[in-house]
């Protein structure tokens, strides 16, 4: 018989107190009325140490009962099994925590010495293995060094942690497990199997996914929660840009508090920028705000939140704004840029550079040198000699976009499409203006109405148009929008590589209201946005995700710590730091932040039991690291004590003795009275 | 013949709230009384013959025996007057002591309550005296309708005061009785007794017919106490750490003497002593007195056949 608890067991010694107040007696408290004293004499109070034991079958219980108490709390097993299991020898998996919520006080130093305590107090017939996770499983010794090189493993294990350190990444602990499970290879089939898992086991890391697995029975998990000197902590991260507002450039945070936390007071500022742009305000306990970034002076990439302890979740990296720019090639009269009737004065007050576009316009008769990424041709007919020309601009990937003014441009679309049956008329001059009435919004190129509010055609006239005619239509040209008389207004087509638009009348006034109508600047970007710029700013990144590459062209990656890295065409990179990774390609630069996953700042820590929840056989209770001296005995022990259970037996007889003690209690302790005279009745008592 | 009577249990009895209900219930059950009355009067019924002596009234000598013995004799007749009955009862507060559910002072009340319904039923006339310290409460024998039902009021009085003081009480009551008759003393005793005996030899001689009911309870008797604790004393509230087994031994040696003195003092002074345990049945106790009675009766008449 052996005990879990055998401090427990000095509880037996509080059998004392029923016997004292057995031997006690009471002389002084029991007054019996009788009626007279004349035959009776004084007799003097027995001394203390003649006193004799009343009730000795009622304290026989009691005592009992105290002993049995003190036996449940020992909780005793038999150690035959015990020794037996404890002889077995075991394979066991360390698992540690090395994700950004490890850098708080020195909880990766605790982990690591956890670690190798785990390691020395094994024996040598024991397998071990370790492992760190963040986001993802890395092995560090497995089962099967452990097997060729027992001997050394402790030492070979502590240089390979000592290279070791936390990384910026989130914690996904379920893949971590799941990835665990079958790191026990053949060779540990017939040991006792058992994961130690150290960690601080934040609120936030990820355990959804261990509901897709069937946890091994024979497979336990013990938790080490290592458990920072305070829990409070601010966390900062983007927020949803507000698609109602037009700031593009404000940038919107969500900082949040830590439940029960002691912490209200906040700074946010960009780094190195002036005190008088910082947000200082208060945040209560367990909330979370969402608030404008302050005004950034000094184009600053980050954004610092303090007033916490621990600033690992602290810093939001914001890539700085880079417009891209798109060459656009007005195919006309230079002349007539600021001519208020001319096409080119509308497009060139259209567009605007943006935060993330700087558009470039240039106009002329012939095709500039350099290759635009955007012609535009209004107004005027090319000559025939260009026709050739634009149509290996748009066959190698071009943009063009043709507004049909005159007959003569059906040779050109001809020309660029190769379909010989393509006529241009001018349209019914007996009408007073046409209307758009039929307009596919659903199609790419018209993606900026997809919104229903933008959707109103009704206020945009065209006073003339063109009737394009296509005879052998198939499905190479396809009709955008059409006017209400059932003619093609906007028509599109897939040239090679590139995008044909014709539009049957033009924006300029003297064709339609299109330039002065709100309609005008969405359907262009629209375009832009589908030629391949991108009207959106580059979304942030979280660490560990791949940076958005083209697969077709060579890059060079500089990293947050300036290293850089040479990427052939079509490899992947996977961001690994928080901070600015600048990726060169031939055609442009691009800068992208990346964050920190915003649930690494959900530091609260979770109940190990939590993981039962998920069906992970969680041995005995778990320890809270430092805090106590676990041994794999310890271990085996409760897990022999769990599996007897033999508290419960003793937690009956324990109740039946109670109620036997009552039941005796009540019947023999309880001194009856006479009803008349308040005199106990020495027949009974 | 006091086998074949099966008697009520006195804890049943006293379970009875009545007491008037109580007395009927135990005369019910008991034949008519064979007493007689102790004044010799002048009656028709012939009681005894006494020689004359010069001063009797000539009236009464027997003509028929001075005629066939030539000797003097004066007739005497039993009283046709019934008898005057005065109960005595101890009201102190030893009295309130009990340990079968049921005080001592209830069964001196019932078992006066028996004799007075018992009497008054048969013409008799019974009153009834309470006393404690002293004489609380006196009301002289009668026979009138309704008297009964005082008495039994009377009876169911608690008790007023402590202390008992038997001589004192006693000697009250001689100057209280001009009339001879029944005296029933109904008491626990628990007193010194030395100058009771004084009071019991004065009434005797004033002519009384003295009847004592000594009470105790079972528990005065046997002693039968385990527990060590403080016993108080009922009447003077002294307490005193009682050891019952240690005490025991010699509580019933004093008990016995004193049960002796009274029984010695009774015999001398021709006191008929009845001792009673509480839980004797009533109807006994009563069964008892009147078969003393009329062996009493029994002994008058044979000495007085003898003198003739």
């Amino acid at each position: 018989m052996s005990w879990l608890f055998p401090l427990y067991l000095a509880g037996a010694a509080a059998i004392i107190a029923p016997i004292l107040l057995h031997l006690r007696r009471r002389p002084p408290q029991d007054r019996v009325e009788f009626s007279t004293l004349m035959f009776l004499d004084a007799s003097t109070p027995v001394p203390v140490s003649k006193r004799r034991l009343e009730n000795w079958l009622l304290l026989l219980l009691r005592c009992l009962a105290l002993i049995l108490l003190a036996l449940m709390f020992a909780r005793p097993f038999l150690q035959s099994e015990s020794t037996t299991a404890s002889s077995a020898d075991q394979a066991t998996l360390i698992l540690l925590d090395r994700s950004a919520s490890m850098r708080r006080d020195d909880l990766w130093k605790r982990g690591v010495a956890e670690a190798e305590r785990l390691f020395k107090a094994a024996k040598m017939t024991d397998r071990m293995a370790l492992a760190v996770f963040d986001r993802e499983l890395t092995p560090v010794w497995s089962f099967e060094e452990d097997r060729n090189t027992p001997a050394n493993r402790s030492a070979a294990l502590q240089g390979r942690l000592a290279a070791l350190e936390p990384t910026w990444s989130g914690t996904q602990l379920d893949r971590a497990l799941i990835a665990a499970v079958p790191s026990f290879d053949a060779s540990t089939a017939k040991l006792k199997k058992r994961i130690h898992l150290i960690t601080d086991l934040q609120e936030g890391t990820h355990l959804d996914a261990l509901r897709t697995i069937a946890w091994p029975a024979e497979l336990t998990l013990n938790v080490h929660r290592l458990d920072p000197a305070t829990n409070d902590n601010f966390a900062i991260a983007l927020a949803a840009r507000d698609e109602e507002g037009n700031a593009d450039a404000l940038i919107r945070l969500r900082l949040s508090n830590t439940r029960d936390s002691a912490l209200r007071d906040f700074t946010l500022a960009w780094e190195k920028g002036p005190q008088t742009d910082s947000i200082t305000a208060q945040i209560p306990a367990g909330a979370s705000r969402i608030l404008t970034a302050p005004p950034n002076t000094t184009s600053a990439t980050t954004l610092t939140l303090s007033g916490d302890k621990y600033d690992f979740d602290n810093r939001l990296f914001i890539a700085p704004p880079q417009p891209r720019a798109v060459r656009i090639h007005f195919l006309g009269d230079e002349a007539t840029r600021d001519e208020a009737a001319a096409p080119l004065y509308y497009l060139a007050r259209a567009l605007q550079p943006t935060a993330t576009l700087a558009p470039v316009l240039s106009a002329g008769k012939v095709m500039p040198a350099q290759k635009p990424d955007l012609v535009v041709i209004s107004g005027n007919t090319p000559p025939v000699g260009v026709h050739a020309s634009l149509r290996d601009f748009v066959s190698a990937g071009g943009f063009l976009v043709e507004v049909a003014t005159a007959p003569a441009d059906a040779a050109l679309l001809q020309t660029l499409t190769g379909m010989t049956g393509i006529t241009v008329k001018d349209g019914d001059a007996n009408d007073d203006y046409r209307m758009l009435a039929d307009v596919k919004t659903e199609h790419p190129l018209l993606k900026p109405f997809g919104d229903p509010k933008l959707r109103d055609f009704t206020k945009l006239r065209f006073w003339k148009h063109r009737q394009i005619e296509i005879k052998d239509a198939s499905n190479k040209i396809v009709t955008l929008a059409s006017f209400d008389n059932g003619r093609p207004a906007i028509l599109s087509a897939r040239i090679g590589k590139g995008t044909l638009i014709v539009m049957a009348s033009g924006w300029h006034p003297g064709d339609s209201q299109l330039a002065l109508s709100t309609k005008f600047v969405p359907l262009l970007y629209g375009w832009l946005a589908a030629a391949g710029f991108s009207h959106d700013p580059a979304a942030t990144l979280l660490v560990g995700e791949e940076l958005p590459l083209d697969a077709a062209s060579v890059h060079t990656i500089t990293d947050p710590e300036n290293k850089t890295h040479s990427l052939k065409a079509g490899e992947g990179f996977t961001t690994a730091q928080i901070g600015l990774y600048k990726v060169q390609s031939a055609s442009n630069t691009q800068v992208f932040a990346v964050n920190l996953p915003p649930d690494e700042g959900r530091v609260l820590p979770l109940a190990p039991q939590k993981l039962a929840e998920y069906g992970i056989k969680l041995s005995g209770s778990a320890d809270i690291a430092g805090g106590s001296e676990t041994t794999d005995e310890r271990l085996t022990a409760t897990d022999t004590e769990q599996r007897q259970q033999s508290w419960w037996y003793i937690l009956l007889v324990l109740l039946a003795v109670l109620l036997l003690e009552t039941w005796f209690a009540g019947r023999g302790g309880i001194p009856k009275w006479s009803a008349q005279s308040s005199v106990r009745s020495p027949a009974e008592s | 013949m006091a086998h074949s009577i099966t008697f009520l249990d006195p804890a049943a009895l006293m379970r009875i709230k009545s007491l008037e209900l109580r007395a009927k219930v135990v005369v019910e059950g008991l034949w008519k009384g064979m007493h007689r009355s102790p004044y010799h009067g002048f009656s028709v019924e012939f009681s005894e013959y006494r020689a004359y002596v010069q001063g009797d009234d000539p009236r009464y000598i027997d003509w028929k025996v001075l005629a066939r013995s030539d000797r003097t004799y004066i007739k005497k007749f039993e009283d046709e007057t019934n008898l005057r009955c005065q109960l005595v009862i101890d009201h102190s507060k030893s009295m309130t002591f009990g340990s079968l559910g049921y005080t001592k002072a209830d069964y001196a009340a019932t078992l006066a309550a028996t004799l007075a319904s018992f009497l008054m039923k048969q013409g008799d006339a019974a009153g009834l005296t309470t006393f404690a310290e002293g004489i609380e409460e006196h009301m002289p024998p009668r026979n009138r309708p309704g008297h009964l039902r005082r008495i039994i009021a009377e009876l169911e009085r608690p008790a007023k005061a402590a202390g008992t003081s038997l001589a004192l009480s006693v000697g009250q009551l001689a100057d209280l009785l001009r009339k001879r008759g029944m005296i029933c003393l109904i008491t626990d005793l628990l007193a010194p007794v030395e100058h009771l005996e004084k009071q019991l030899a004065l009434l005797s001689a004033m002519g009384h017919d003295l009847v004592l009911f000594h009470l105790m309870d079972r528990a005065e008797i046997d002693f039968t106490f385990e527990k060590s604790a403080h016993f108080r004393d009922a009447e003077t509230g002294a307490e005193r750490f009682i050891d019952p087994q240690l005490v025991r031994e010699n509580y019933l040696k004093r008990l016995q003497a004193h049960r002796d003195t009274i029984q010695m003092a009774a015999d001398r002074h021709n006191v008929e002593y009845h001792f009673c345990p509480t839980d004797q049945p009533l109807e006994e106790v009563l069964f008892h007195f009147l078969s003393a009675r009329q062996r009493k009766k029994a002994s008058k008449s044979s000495a007085a056949r003898i003198a003739t």
